[in-house]
């Protein structure tokens, strides 16, 4: 029988980094994935990752993933397409399908790195065409190029939610709400606010009472829910969609380890059923391993540690790392996962009503239930206050920061060459503009945000004029000249805009910094540019139009 | 081992829901009013419920269901989800043709 | 006492639950205790063959009376579609030494008052047009069949708990006790349980829970698999064998078809904690099915599984009240093919655990049968 000395199930970002980490010490190692690529959910991930240089922040999912199959090819590991493990039995022997026919191997190493699939929930209408996972949707626009739909629900404001409602934004469909039954917004406020910015209403304690349609999809009626999650009579909203994409939390696959007999546990904050894994992902078993969403859902940057830990203990295992090598090695892994571990979305404050920031700060209530911070409270954030006064003009560009919770990213730091910004040693504190006099205006913080939560204000613009420069990642990209709407943090109109200049750039990784040019009483409020054609969200223009009068 | 569980609880009559319609398992089209019927029948475990039903016995075994089924069975005998155990993985992890099942390579 | 039945039955089997339905059926109240959940050994895991033919002469009679009297209308009984399915079973020959084996129980099995045949590859590809025409003969019994093994465990269970039978599951039974004289009490992890009478009826696991009463029964624990396709259009309704026993099975109501098949190796499986597939039976019985059913080579197979069964050293159960512990009767050993004849078994238990007249003379499968070779 083939034999190999690390087989890994699953190559996705878990799986490929225990590979790499397993052949760059020499061992001999083979990588099964079903799929026709390899990534697994990397190359879906168009977003930039959070976190610190070392866990690749700022870099975009699928280039990382470009970057792992690069890494794996040179260091020699073997990755089979289209081969799907059917299982794992005694003595570590695996059966694959591959070219229409079971192929036994075993392994003296297995590494198990299945990932996880989405959640379902259910109501009358949940079987009907239309209804899709987020990660589906996700998969139609970013491997296939497909567009889900035109008009979407998206049930669930988890990180999962918000990311994917923002792609679909950006293939061009309308994001006619987000609901959650939730209280609060389950993921990053600053995914939230992206989304907000550019109109799209947050319902909060509301659920899908029902998806319209005979056969597929023509509408869904929502509610909101009271503390014991029962609809609230009266409250039932009928929405004009056609895709209901459900983002309500994913479940580990772990088939195989319970196939293979590991030791389970079911633990609501990994996701439901996952192996008993060590510190280093062993399971019961000795030589099998989990890691990534297979062991406890988390995020592709810890997945890739957790591969790195198991690559190194299998590869210690094997002989090929000395005990005092591995140890120091080992210290490192860990250290960095703990990192992405921390913050109010770390595993130890999940779920726990945070009131206040690590620094003390009450945390913004409106971002939690409605997306965006409004303007009073954004007032006493330190990448915020230190700023904008409304006595004092300053003079030349500063960086506004409305990065508001304690998240593991720190990729601002680094991105100011001018050393303005600071977050200190620990990665989870906020972001503070300590000397706003050395803005240079290069806008490298603001596109290197992977919370695109940064912006630049210049005050002293023209005479009654600011400009206020942003992230944009949307096509067509603004042109310098053209008029267009400002919008607040909400989506709401709050006056015209006309785009003074657009920056673009290798070093910005797509993620175009766009100036506009807006009254000088909107410094503080406007966050979003939406151009009068082919507008994003809908609703803005009339909003406007109802204002009356700011179209100048 | 399993906790030991007394199988003539009175959960009370299995009273209709206006819901009772909806599949739950898509494979083998079972209703949220067939798996709670079950309950009430003295199945008072997935796996037992996946006999009585094939919930969870379909193309997809379980993948998409299992969750969901777990939560009416839950619900309906007054217990947390997590108390009930999923029901075992088997091999083959997918659907696979007999033909290429028979084709072994060592 | 809150634990007292006049019967306790250990084992949540469809032998414990058949046998605590007729016992309700006959006004007595029992307790059944289960390790696991209802049905989780044997019972759930077979190929749901209820068959007379090729039977050992000394159980034949249980499953024709099955045959004849209870499976009939056991699904109108027990208020549950059991799926039986009385259909005839075919038993396939490839080669003349496969007719010669075959020929060997049907003359056996006919002597014994069963309407049993041998017929033509052609005659059996009229029963069954699927066939290959690597089948150059078969036997024929018209009124074998098969039913669904994990409902009609759990029809018996629903039906009996209906009937007043208290069912426990979790409950590890690690030893029985006699009292002046009687076996009376099951002592579990956590409490007692005390019977007027016990009936062991565990599968091998009955060996250690009777040894703790000086009893043993000589059978071994064999790792079986049988696996199940997805749905197909229905094909046929014919309980299926070969001479070669390299499968077995049958297409069920819902339209997959459940198969069970050898490789020969399973004697030798490694000892493992719960019984567990290995890498090369599925494919192994895959190749089996195709050669008979080439029909059937893009059919999908969704799960397999595996099971113990209880051989005995001779193949057949033991049935019997155990004279040396007044009070216990004894259930096990049913070698593989005790799903078939589990209404039988459970009528002829309430009538032994009550003492009244048995049904069927069972003198053949009593627990003492054993003996070293003179």
């Amino acid at each position: 029988m083939k034999r190999y000395e690390l087989i890994v199930i699953g190559a996705g970002p878990a799986g490929l980094s225990a590979a790499i980490e397993a052949a760059s010490w020499g061992m001999k190692v083979i990588v099964f994935d079903e799929n026709v690529r390899p990534g697994g959910q990397l190359f879906k991930q168009i977003h930039k990752f959070f976190g610190s240089k070392k866990h690749k922040a700022k870099i975009r999912g699928f280039r990382i993933g470009d970057t792992l199959l690069k890494e794996a090819e040179q260091a020699g590991v073997t990755v089979q397409l289209k081969a799907t493990v059917m299982g794992v039995f005694n003595n570590k022997e695996i059966t694959v399908m591959m070219n229409d026919q079971i192929e036994h191997f075993k392994g003296d190493n297995i590494l198990i790195a299945t990932g996880a699939s989405e959640n379902m929930i259910t109501f009358p209408g949940w079987t009907l065409p239309g209804v899709i996972g987020a990660g589906a949707a996700q998969t139609l626009m970013n491997l296939h190029g497909v567009k889900p739909g035109s008009k979407i629900l998206m049930v669930g404001s988890g990180n999962v939610g918000l990311v994917v409602s923002f792609q679909l934004l950006q293939a061009g469909c309308e994001v006619v709400a987000i609901i959650d039954a939730s209280s609060r917004i389950g993921g990053y406020g600053v995914h939230a606010a992206k989304v907000a910015r550019t109109g799209v209403p947050y319902y909060l304690s509301h659920t899908i009472i029902q998806a319209e349609g005979e056969d597929c999809v023509t509408g869904a009626v929502i509610g909101e829910v009271d503390d014991h999650w029962q609809i609230i009579e009266g409250t039932q909203k009928k929405l004009d969609v056609d895709t209901i994409c459900l983002a309500v939390g994913l479940s580990p696959m772990s088939q195989l380890a319970r196939m293979a007999g590991c030791e389970m546990i079911d633990e609501a904050v990994k996701g439901g059923l996952v192996p008993l894994c060590s510190e280093y992902g062993e399971t019961s078993i000795p030589g099998l391993f989990c890691a990534g969403d297979v062991a406890g859902i988390e995020e592709a940057s810890s997945a890739m540690i957790q591969g790195r830990i198991a690559g190194s203990v299998a590869a210690r295992r094997a002989g090929y790392i000395l005990d005092q090598e591995f140890a120091q090695k080992n210290a490192d892994f860990q250290e960095s996962l703990a990192q992405l571990r921390e913050g109010m979305f770390g595993a130890e404050k999940k779920g726990k009503n945070l009131s206040h920031t690590d620094e003390g700060i009450p945390l913004s209530l409106t971002l939690l239930q409605e997306g965006y911070i409004n303007e009073a409270e954004i007032q006493r954030f330190p990448g915020f206050s230190e700023t904008i006064s409304s006595e004092t003009k300053t003079k030349g560009v500063y960086p506004v920061i409305e990065c508001t919770q304690n998240i593991p990213c720190n990729p601002c730091q680094d991105a100011c060459q001018q050393g303005c910004i600071s977050i200190g040693d620990r990665i989870t504190s906020l972001p503070i503009v300590t000397d706003k006099e050395k803005c240079s205006g290069c806008g490298m913080c603001v596109s290197s945000c992977p919370g695109q939560a940064i912006f630049l204000i210049e005050e002293n613009y023209e005479e009654d004029y600011v400009a206020i420069s942003l992230p944009y990642e949307f096509l067509p990209l603004p042109q310098p000249g053209e008029q267009g709407l400002a919008l607040d943090r909400s989506g709401q109109a709050v006056g015209s805009a006309e785009i003074v200049k657009v920056r673009q750039g290798k070093a910005m990784d797509e993620t175009a910094i766009v100036t506009m040019k807006v009254r000088a009483k909107y410094a503080a409020s406007a966050r979003f540019y939406q151009q009068l054609e082919g507008c994003l969200s809908g609703g803005s223009t009339e909003a406007l139009a109802m204002k009356g009068g700011e179209l100048e | 081992m399993s906790k030991v569980v007394e199988r003539s609880q009175d959960l009370g009559p299995c009273i209709p829901q206006n819901d009772d319609d909806l599949i739950i398992c898509r494979c083998e089209e079972i209703t949220k009013g067939e798996i709670r019927q079950a309950v009430h029948d003295g199945m008072y475990n997935l796996t037992e419920v996946k006999r009585y039903l094939r919930t969870g016995m379909g193309l997809c075994q379980g993948q998409t269901c299992s969750r969901l089924v777990r939560s009416i069975v839950a619900k309906e005998l007054g217990i947390s989800p997590a108390e009930l155990e999923l029901t075992s993985a088997r091999s083959p992890a997918r659907p696979i043709e007999m033909q290429t099942y028979s084709n072994e390579v060592w | 006492m809150k634990n007292h039945a006049e019967v306790i039955i250990i084992g949540g089997g469809v032998i414990g639950c058949a046998a605590a339905y007729y016992l309700a059926k006959k006004g007595v109240k029992s307790i059944v205790l289960e390790r696991n959940e209802i049905g989780y050994g044997g019972s759930s895991r077979n190929g749901g063959g209820v068959r007379q033919s090729a039977r050992d002469p000394r159980e034949l009679p249980l499953a024709m009376h099955g045959a004849q009297y209870l499976w009939p209308q056991l699904s109108e009984e027990l208020g549950v579609d059991v799926e039986y399915c009385q259909k005839g079973n075919l038993r396939l020959a490839k080669t003349e030494a496969h007719l010669k084996t075959l020929e060997k129980l049907v003359e056996s099995s006919h002597s014994n008052g069963l309407d049993v045949k041998m017929i033509s590859g052609d005659e059996a590809r009229q029963i069954c047009p699927y066939m290959s025409h690597e089948v150059i003969g078969a036997s024929w019994c018209p009124t074998d069949g098969h039913a669904n093994p994990m409902l009609t465990t759990l029809a018996f269970y629903k039906k009996a708990r209906e009937l007043g039978v208290r069912f426990i599951t979790g409950e590890n039974v690690s030893e029985i006790r006699k009292i002046k004289g009687r076996a009376r009490q099951v002592v579990t992890d956590e409490t007692i349980y005390e019977g007027d009478s016990i009936l062991l009826a565990t599968g091998y696991e009955s060996r250690p829970i009777a040894n703790t009463v000086g009893i043993d029964i000589p059978m071994q624990r064999i790792l079986l698999e049988a696996l199940v396709t997805e749905a197909q259009p229905k094909m046929f309704d014919q309980m299926l064998g070969t001479a070669a026993a390299d499968f077995y099975g049958h297409q069920s109501k819902h339209g997959s078809f459940v198969f069970g098949g050898s490789t020969g190796l399973e004697p030798y499986i490694s000892e493992q904690p719960y019984p567990v597939t290995t890498s090369f039976t599925a494919s192994s019985t895959c190749r089996g099915i195709i050669k008979y059913f080439p029909v059937l080579k893009d059919a999908k197979i969704v799960r397999t599984w595996a099971g113990w069964i209880d051989d005995c050293a001779d193949h057949v159960p033991v049935i019997d009240q155990i004279e040396e512990v007044p009070g216990l009767v004894l259930a096990c050993g049913f070698s593989g093919h005790g799903f078939g004849i589990s209404p039988t078994v459970g009528l002829l238990l309430s009538e032994l655990v009550t003492n009244t007249a048995l049904t069927l003379d069972i003198f053949a499968l009593r627990y003492n049968r054993f003996k070293a070779r003179a």
